[in-house]
């Protein structure tokens, strides 16, 4: 017992740090989702996107140095969720607003040709090689040493997304739960048309959605970049299916649900990567996935009712 | 309607003669190599020391009468599209290849140019089996992966005598193929292997790994692939303090790879001859383009393009076979030394050394 619960310890704060990226992804995907019952496959390079933006935001603030770390950090955030909650709406504007009211294949299609579309405008203009991220979250939040000599610890970059993940989610949940616009949105989900009839405009809600989509995928983005160190044009596609794939397994259109997927998602590639060989973590990870559809189609958190695409 | 067809049809004339009388006075030899994505720097290295020395050999003359001309070619190193590249070089009517550069994309590209006549030349893919496949036009001018695993695992078993030892890949061609030389050279020698895993290609979490190692107490870890996973796992395993001593092939060898993270790394690169005073005028030529000769492939690119260059001036011949033959048999005095090629399209008596990689990217050879 000694000899496993330290490892087993370290594995688990691998498991919810990993859980809480594509968490703090998945946010996005179920939102969306939950709204206007469309999935945004272009949100994985929203994230991306946001990435770039806080890198170039602390590259241009770097040479006035001096700054605090956590000031630096903010202004990433803030100037990163500005420009990519821009991007958020324009890409609703143009991609998915023209196409209201086709067939539910038609935004699907769209939606794969923005993701393509992005991907390759960021390879164009950023180049595809890897960029580095600068290295400014460092230490631990804790580090102890058990009686076996191993030592257990989480930095402060992996805590930080932890806690950003929750914290997202519970604000989310109070916003859309509590507030005016809150409830237009949940009043959209329900019935569009009604809603439309009963005087809410229903375009400014869809935009609304897709703008605080984006606004959270481009705090994913800096936080996730500055943790891993490096990012490139093609960081949304992989993490961005890993959340959608969380996002189902929680119950697409649930908040609570992509945070409980995401964290099962993380924790069981954790736990498959560190008590077989690693190779096997995906062939666990999607077998689970496979496995918990068979049992409940909707999800873990995901109401019965919606059954859209 | 018949006149303007007929102009069209002379036009088109004129065109093919054109291209006809232009490719005579020319030499192309194709350079393919990733210009984009993930490793795109070693593709740089490559087009540097190409393009080099086909702007030398033009300048002292060129060849056979004929000038070069290198045509640059991106195949992202992937093997799904570096096919598309071959059949584009093929298609073109260019005899010469220099290139490609990752093992992987080599090898369903070497295979397209051997069976339509076009001799490759590739500086950097190290994997065996490239020349194992028994194609006649393909040389390398630079070591296989059977040279460079026993040269890391002999100084792993020899020098650093570390009591447990990982081996992890990327499950490419390249990275495990390097990885399993390694595992077999130690364990030739009575090091334990405690693990042999393979990571995925752009994954960016290993934490998971790390501590499995940290609890297997290795000392040691043997990582056969490219830079890009090697930065993150060199990150996450300083952020767990794992403690133990990193090693990578050539393909970790890159300015990306630099802080506290990547001290003391031990790469396993073929041998500097940048630093060789018999290439200082070389070296100069490059520094006053602001270009670094001492990237593991810039060199041996620049050999790749000199073999070719003697071999079409020494048989007067643009044909590839006739070229092949010429290049079995000769030996050439290139920057990367008096070189010659075997049977087998291998490079005679190739070499790897044993470099310490430093925080500030540069490396010093390991002791």
């Amino acid at each position: 017992m000694n000899e496993f619960l330290p490892q087993f310890l370290q594995q688990l704060i691998n498991g919810l740090s990993l859980g809480s990226i594509y968490a703090l992804i998945a946010i996005g995907y179920t939102m969306v989702y939950g709204i206007i019952g469309m999935i945004n496959f272009a949100h994985g390079e929203v994230f991306m996107i946001g990435a770039y933006v806080g890198l170039v935001t602390l590259t241009a603030i770097g040479a006035a140095a001096g700054l605090p770390v956590w000031l630096l950090v903010v202004i990433a955030v803030l100037v990163s969720v500005l420009v990519t909650s821009a991007y958020g709406w324009a890409i609703e504007r143009v991609a998915y607003r023209p196409l209201r009211g086709s067939p539910r294949l038609v935004p699907l299609i769209s939606a794969i040709g923005m993701s393509i579309f992005l991907q390759n405008y960021v390879h164009l203009a950023q180049g595809s090689r890897d960029m580095p991220m600068p290295d400014l979250i460092t230490g631990y939040l804790f580090q102890h040493e058990f009686a076996n000599g191993f030592t257990v610890s989480m930095s402060n970059s992996r805590a930080l997304i932890i806690f950003v993940a929750i914290a997202l989610m519970v604000a989310l949940t109070l916003y859309i739960g509590r507030s005016r616009m809150g409830r237009a949105c949940r009043a959209c989900s329900q019935d569009m048309g009604m809603a439309n009839l009963l005087g809410i405009d229903t375009n400014r809600v869809i935009s609304f959605t897709f703008v605080l989509g984006a606004a959270l995928a481009a705090v994913g983005g800096v936080l996730i970049g500055l943790s891993v160190g490096k990012i490139n044009p093609f960081i949304g596609f992989v993490v961005g299916v890993k959340a959608f794939t969380a996002a189902v397994l929680g119950g697409i259109g649930s908040i609570p649900g992509a945070m409980l997927g995401g964290a099962l998602l993380g924790i069981t590639e954790t736990f498959a990567s560190a008590y077989l060989p690693t190779e096997y973590k995906d062939v666990v990870a999607f077998s689970l996935l496979v496995l918990i559809l068979l049992f409940r189609p909707t999800g873990l958190l995901g109401r019965p009712d919606v059954e859209k695409v | 309607m018949m006149i303007s067809r007929n102009a069209l049809g002379v036009a088109v004339a004129l065109a093919l003669f054109g291209a006809a009388a232009h490719a005579a006075d020319t030499v192309k030899i194709a350079i393919a190599g990733p210009k984009t994505g993930p490793v795109a720097q070693y593709g740089d290295m490559q087009f540097i020391g190409a393009r080099m020395a086909i702007e030398r050999i033009n300048a002292a003359g060129g060849v056979a009468g004929m000038k070069l001309e290198g045509v640059e070619l991106d195949d992202a190193c992937e093997p799904k599209q570096s096919p598309t590249v071959a059949n584009k070089v093929v298609g073109e009517k260019i005899h010469f290849v220099v290139g490609h550069l990752c093992s992987g994309a080599t090898k369903p590209a070497a295979k397209i140019y051997d069976d339509n006549d076009v001799l490759m030349v590739t500086p950097a893919a190290t994997n065996d089996e490239i020349t194992a496949m028994g194609l006649k036009l393909v040389f390398r001018t630079i070591g296989k992966d059977s040279q460079q695993g026993p040269t890391a695992g002999n100084f792993i078993a020899d020098k650093i005598k570390p009591k447990l030892i990982a081996v992890i890949h990327d499950k490419q061609s390249y990275g495990q193929g390097i990885a399993e030389q390694v595992r077999k050279t130690v364990e030739a020698k009575g090091i334990k292997v405690a693990m042999f895993e393979g990571i995925n290609k752009g994954d960016t979490d290993f934490s998971a790994l790390i501590t499995k190692l940290k609890q297997a107490g290795v000392d040691f870890v043997y990582y056969g692939g490219y830079h890009p996973e090697l930065i993150v796992l060199l990150k996450q395993a300083r952020e767990q303090n794992l403690g133990a001593r990193w090693m990578g092939p050539e393909g970790v060898a890159v300015s990306d790879v630099k802080g506290e993270a990547a001290e003391g790394l031990l790469v396993t690169l073929p041998t500097d001859f940048s630093t060789d005073p018999a290439n200082a005028e070389l070296v100069k030529a490059f520094k006053a383009k602001n270009e670094d000769p001492s990237g593991p492939f810039v060199l041996t690119s620049y050999a790749a393009v000199q073999v070719i260059a003697d071999a079409v001036n020494a048989t007067k011949a643009t044909d590839a076979t006739k070229v092949g033959d010429y290049l079995r048999k000769a030996t050439f005095k290139t920057p990367i030394g008096e070189i010659g090629f075997d049977d087998k399209g291998d490079l005679k008596g190739a070499k790897f050394e044993v470099y310490e990689w430093h925080k500030d990217a540069t490396k010093t050879p390991a002791k």
